[in-house]
């Protein structure tokens, strides 16, 4: 194990090709799995995007900009009544619901973000907790249950595939919403990249990294988390309207709606690797699968409880084995082989050339 | 409402007291493992649960109800010791982030596990007060009933007890010292392994005493602990994660202010009094960000 890693320059065309490898890699897996699975089993990839696309919006305040939330339940579930009513209360096409979710959930997640320029972590888990709250209990408020449905909910949402798109109507609903739900997923994840290149990204990571040095260098604090508190819940919205109709109906019971969803979301997050391009897909299928594997071991040999019981085992196992994630893992492993460092900086001036420190941190060519 | 019903207040402020103190116990024992790991142990709830269900098998076994309770807190305190020693120790090593999966692992699993153990149904707990339908007494008119404040009379003793414990022996002030400074702690020779063991020992048997009070009202079942768990956090977040008075205090305020909104403030229905009685807190922590009692630290850069 003696052998010295390879070096490899970030942005040298060795890291490119590496890039576009792992990309097309795991494209291709995700093309063919839309084109051949079978209907449960592109159902549950299904629901492993629409969790990515969550853990995404998660990422990007929780991950980033250090500020955790318990209330992403609540963003996921607004969004998808959003959908819920406005299709079935106001006839809209299923489609134009979608942009609605996102713009109700910026503006909600915006005001959710204003307690957070004064609260810090736990406690603002606790604000945030009770947005979680509060969310399944208005559904029921009997103010609000001509609206919602109260404990009923809305049933009966269709997004039938539209006449442009190359599926066969009822027969091919499977993979539409499969098709669909990778759509947005790509829209997040290329938005979220591209925020973290940008100035607000570098503002994200400063606030998380240490707040009050990150207002002395000038960045503005109260911007930086209300508006990522806003897109990450626009986010969060899209994929609940998303997950509305697949599942075809919303109503308060559901658990990612309640608190419960909160808490997938977060260990999603965790056991995929927070802070991490690749972290949400990863997260995201880690979780729908493992979990998924312990329900039917559980229901195979019908004991109550045990398939809870598995998951929670291997859980604990993930964190005590996997603490950065299962990226964290990958890269871990990747570092022994290949470490890629950041270009030495070439400024006009150069007068001291900083001597690029080898870390096993950045993106990845090729995990493992 | 004209005439102000002085004994319908004493009764719903006696109600609300019942409920804080078990509120109160639960957030304790948060609070105690908080301070020694800077964690919200998720799993808390259930581990006290567990213990609730070893009460039950005892007492089904003819063990009277107190010491049933008492050896459910011993085993309690083991169970408590164990995972910190087995599952959070290493984890936080590496990563204190991935404690917050280790502790949701361990409350999903612990929850299933007590169905798996006692199974799905809901049972029955003995109360370990009298529960004859004249064991109650007067206060203001208002009837006390001894089954509900006898819990009351319970944490009040078990403070006592604490305060013992952190002030008057040594490993109390080892407790107190690695809550402070962990690293200081270890350079004067304190074993902070074994203190962190027995807080989160003494912390599950609080919370084991504290599901054993709530079961025998509310009916022992899997799901028992989860708003329970809910409004403790939320005692301990108003009191400052690291204070036990503040927790205790927290604890009862949320008792009270739920019993209140639900006598007094009768429209905004069942579903959303532990909603309003959150953003009550909300509004706490926007003036006094540290919780009621909590410190604050100041951070250098």
């Amino acid at each position: 194990m003696a052998t010295t890693p390879r070096i490899v320059l970030r942005g040298s065309a060795l890291h490119r090709v590496g890039q576009v490898v792992l990309f097309g890699l795991v494209a291709l897996f995700l093309v063919r799995a839309g084109l051949t699975w079978s209907r449960t089993g592109l159902g549950l990839l299904t629901d492993a995007i629409i969790l990515a696309t969550v853990v995404t919006g998660l990422n990007l305040i929780t991950g980033f900009t250090g500020q955790i939330s318990l209330g992403h339940s609540a963003f996921f579930g607004l969004g998808a009544y959003t959908t819920a009513i406005l299709v079935e209360r106001h006839g809209w096409s299923p489609g134009w619901t979608f942009y609605m979710s996102a713009v109700v959930c910026f503006a909600i997640g915006c005001l959710v973000g204003l307690p957070a320029l004064r609260l810090k972590g736990i406690y603002l888990a606790l604000v945030t907790l009770g947005l979680a709250v509060a969310f399944p209990a208005l559904l029921n408020y009997k103010y609000l249950v001509d609206t919602t449905g109260g404990a009923i909910g809305i049933k009966n949402l269709q997004y039938l595939p539209p006449e442009w798109t190359p599926f066969d109507g009822r027969a091919d609903l499977h993979k539409w919403l499969f098709w669909l739900a990778l759509f947005l997923f790509v829209l997040a994840a290329l938005l979220a990249s591209n925020i973290l290149r940008s100035r607000m990204g570098r503002a994200m990571i400063a606030v998380r990294d240490n707040e009050t040095a990150a207002a002395v260098m000038g960045v503005n604090r109260a911007v930086t988390k209300t508006v990522v508190f806003g897109l990450s819940a626009a986010l969060t919205g899209v994929a609940g309207s998303m997950f509305a109709v697949k599942l075809t109906l919303v109503e308060p019971i559901i658990p990612l709606f309640t608190i419960l969803g909160s808490i997938v979301f977060l260990v999603a997050m965790v056991i995929g690797g927070a802070a991490t391009t690749w972290g949400p897909l990863v997260g995201a299928l880690a979780y729908t699968y493992i979990s998924d594997w312990a329900r039917t071991q559980g229901e195979e040999r019908s004991i109550d409880g045990l398939g809870g019981v598995i998951f929670g085992v291997l859980l604990v196992l993930l964190a005590r084995f996997a603490p950065f994630g299962v990226v964290g893992a990958l890269r871990r492993a990747r570092a022994r082989v290949v470490r890629v460092v950041p270009r030495p900086p070439v400024a006009p001036a150069a007068a001291t050339v900083v001597a690029a420190e080898a870390t096993p941190d950045g993106e990845a060519p090729a995990p493992a | 409402m004209l005439a102000f019903d002085f004994s319908l207040f004493v009764e719903r402020m006696l109600f609300g007291l019942a409920e804080g103190s078990v509120y109160a116990l639960l957030a304790l024992a948060l609070v105690v493992v908080f301070r020694s790991t800077g964690q919200l142990n998720f799993a808390q709830g259930e581990m006290g649960l567990f213990g609730a269900y070893v009460v039950s098998t005892l007492t089904l076994s003819g063990v009277p109800v107190w010491l049933s309770i008492v050896i459910a807190m011993v085993i309690g305190f083991f169970i408590g010791a164990g995972v910190e020693r087995v599952v959070i120790r290493p984890i936080e090593h590496r990563n204190p982030g991935a404690v917050v999966v280790a502790s949701i692992g361990l409350f999903l699993g612990i929850n299933q596990l007590n169905a798996m153990i006692w199974g799905p149904d809901a049972r029955q707990l003995p109360s370990p007060f009298p529960t004859d339908a004249d064991a109650f007494f007067r206060v203001f008119d208002a009837p006390v009933r001894w089954e509900r404040f006898g819990i009351f009379l319970v944490l009040i003793g078990l403070l006592v007890l604490l305060w013992l414990l952190f002030n008057k022996t040594k490993i109390g002030l080892a407790m107190r010292a690695v809550a402070n400074n962990q690293e200081s702690s270890s350079l004067v020779g304190i074993r902070v392994g074994l203190v962190l063991m027995v807080g989160w020992g003494l912390a599950n048997a609080i919370a084991v005493l504290g599901a054993s009070l709530l079961a025998p009202q509310a009916g022992l079942s899997v799901s028992l602990m989860f708003g329970p768990f809910l409004a403790a956090s939320a005692a301990a977040t108003l009191g400052g994660l690291d204070s036990p008075v503040g927790a205790v205090v927290g604890g009862l305020l949320i008792g009270l202010l739920k019993a209140f909104i639900i006598g007094y403030v009768g429209w905004l229905g069942g579903d959303m009094v532990f909603t309003v009685t959150l953003g009550i807190i909300l509004m706490v922590l926007l003036v006094r960000p540290g919780g009621l009692f909590g410190s604050v630290r100041v951070e250098r850069v």
